[in-house]
């Protein structure tokens, strides 16, 4: 598609959304607890004038991307040792294999026990959240480094360690980076969901808050704030993979020699 | 006068011992190769399944000596250079450089794979990658940098060094991983049939760039090819395998003016010669 024409396209896509929403608010739904466009705009406008908004917005960003690091250095070690060694593959494949299904909002309850409805409760589901596939897909790119490039790192005498990092990590690079651009997002929804249903800090405790009051076009003003939060997430780890893998095939703007 | 003649006496006997130890010494020295290939075989698995890739293999390169492995095509040629790379270990038999056995990667030899794009690390410019094995020598930073500089050059590379592998044609990637292997300033060279998959004319000038580092740098190599011109080209000797499992039929010495010429040296009588020497070697029904 024309360059110059996908903004505009998009733009419109996004006001014919909003239209539509107009639409089923003032039209099947009129009077219900589906705010107008207007009213949660309204609010938002609010929301982004108010102290409260920013720390709680302040909070949520903290915990997702603290979250993430944790589990993105966690995942990446465990993942290289796992697949680095056959004997931690055999001794930890069942026990990831069962966690592997558990969605985090399942052990919340133990979670909120544990910690209360704390920074670290949040912080800790999103880590539980983000681990996993983390780890799994390190795992699957330790496995798929070439064997022609290692028997190349180890005909020239590196070391166990230096050709771990100089070439399994770059070689499993590619499936660690689809892993982080699928945990960025997911590390944001948990931590709304931890807020939501744990009384965790931030966006999903003020939803909750609005949600109780009865105050939908506050509720819907937060929810709009979070997809826009989402697409940030998505984009921005989207952008640092494109940089990060830049050499892969599927990144490669390829020059003619 | 006595003093002075018993000086000179002196030195006059420890020249005339060295004399008569040195040929001893040459001797030897020639005698003995550099890397010595000693009833190797290699069997994969075990039992009634058990494959035998590589039978009873005895050979030997001397140094700054070129000796080609021809062989047909899936005899084991491959699995034959990472057992000499020390990349796997034989079933029985030895190899050895310099009498001392392979077990390991050996620090004087560097290895030209074959499958050059996946012998480059895609993350790494050329330059890095040329790089890559020379981190752990640990050499000052002046040094690397030269030796890189001068392998790129030599392998006419130089002005590349910022690309990546993958933006370059595959004779253009095969040189950067020659480049490597020169950078690393091995004293053997090894190299699995390192211009099966680039075009005619950059065969020649990869071929002719294999003897100049020979006689550039002294350096021993050891290429395996199954073009038999090729091997009758560059080699000093030709090691013919026959098939299944590998052993070694015979080893033919190619007798051929030295510096070889694309041109004059192919279009000599003997050249056909000894190519058909080695032809019906390999053909003949075993």
């Amino acid at each position: 598609m024309n360059r110059k024409l996908r903004l505009p396209v998009s733009a419109g896509g996004v006001a014919a959304a909003l239209a539509l929403w107009q639409l089923i608010a003032t039209g099947p739904m009129a009077g219900g607890p589906l705010p107008t466009v207007a009213d949660t705009f309204a609010e938002l406008a609010g929301l982004l004038a108010g102290g409260a908004f920013w720390a709680a917005l302040a909070d949520t960003l903290v915990i997702a991307l603290a979250g993430l690091a944790a589990a993105a250095a966690a995942g990446v070690v465990t993942g290289v040792l796992i697949g680095s060694f056959e004997p931690v593959r055999y001794a930890t494949a069942a026990v990831l294999e069962f966690l592997k299904p558990i969605p985090p909002i399942v052990i919340l309850p133990l979670v909120v026990l544990i910690f209360g409805p704390t920074t670290p409760m949040s912080w800790f589901l999103v880590f539980f959240g983000c681990v996993l596939p983390i780890i799994m897909q390190t795992v699957a790119g330790v496995h798929d480094a070439d064997p022609v490039t290692l028997d190349t790192a180890r005909s020239y005498g590196l070391g166990r360690v230096e050709i771990l990092a100089r070439v399994t990590l770059p070689s499993a690079m590619p499936f660690i980076g689809t892993a982080m651009r699928v945990a960025a997002p997911a590390a944001l929804i948990i931590t709304v969901v931890a807020g939501l249903l744990g009384g965790g800090p931030g966006l999903g405790r003020s939803i909750y808050q609005a949600q109780a009051s009865g105050d939908y076009p506050v509720l819907y003003a937060y929810v709009v704030v979070l997809g826009v939060l989402g697409l940030a997430f998505q984009g921005a780890s989207a952008l640092a993979e494109r940089r990060l893998l830049h050499w892969h095939a599927s990144y490669r703007e390829v020059l003619t020699p | 006068m006595t003093r002075t003649l018993a000086t000179h006496h002196h030195p006059g006997m420890e020249n005339s011992m060295e004399l008569q130890e040195n040929p001893v010494a040459l001797g030897t020295a020639a005698a003995r190769p550099r890397l010595e290939v000693t009833a190797l075989s290699k069997t994969y698995g075990s039992g009634p399944n058990a494959k035998c890739v590589i039978e009873d293999l005895t050979f030997t390169v001397t140094t700054g000596e070129v000796v080609c492995i021809v062989g047909p095509s899936g005899v084991g040629k491959t699995t034959l250079l990472k057992c000499l790379a020390g990349l796997q270990p034989a079933t029985s038999g030895t190899a050895a450089i310099d009498g001392r056995r392979i077990d390991g990667p050996p620090p004087e030899m560097a290895l030209v794979f074959q499958d050059y794009s996946r012998s480059l690390m895609p993350w790494l410019t050329v330059r890095k990658n040329v790089r890559l094995p020379l981190r752990h020598l640990r050499l000052p930073a002046q040094e690397m940098n030269q030796r890189i500089d001068d392998a790129l050059r030599a392998v006419g590379l130089d002005g590349s060094d910022g690309k990546y592998p993958w933006q370059l044609s595959g004779g253009m990637q095969q040189r950067v991983a020659i480049a490597r292997a020169l950078a690393y300033r091995p004293e053997i060279l090894i190299m699995d049939e390192p211009f099966a998959s680039v075009d005619a004319q950059t065969r020649f000038e990869l071929e002719d760039l294999c003897l100049k580092i020979r006689d550039d740098f002294g350096m021993t190599i050891l290429v395996v090819t199954h073009d038999i011109d090729e091997a009758v080209y560059l080699s000093d000797r030709v090691v013919v395998l026959g098939a299944k499992p590998a052993r070694v039929l015979d080893v033919i010495g190619i007798d051929l003016p030295a510096p070889r010429d694309q041109i004059s040296t192919r279009s000599l009588p003997e050249f056909a010669e000894q190519r058909t020497t080695v032809l019906s070697m390999i053909r003949k029904p075993a």
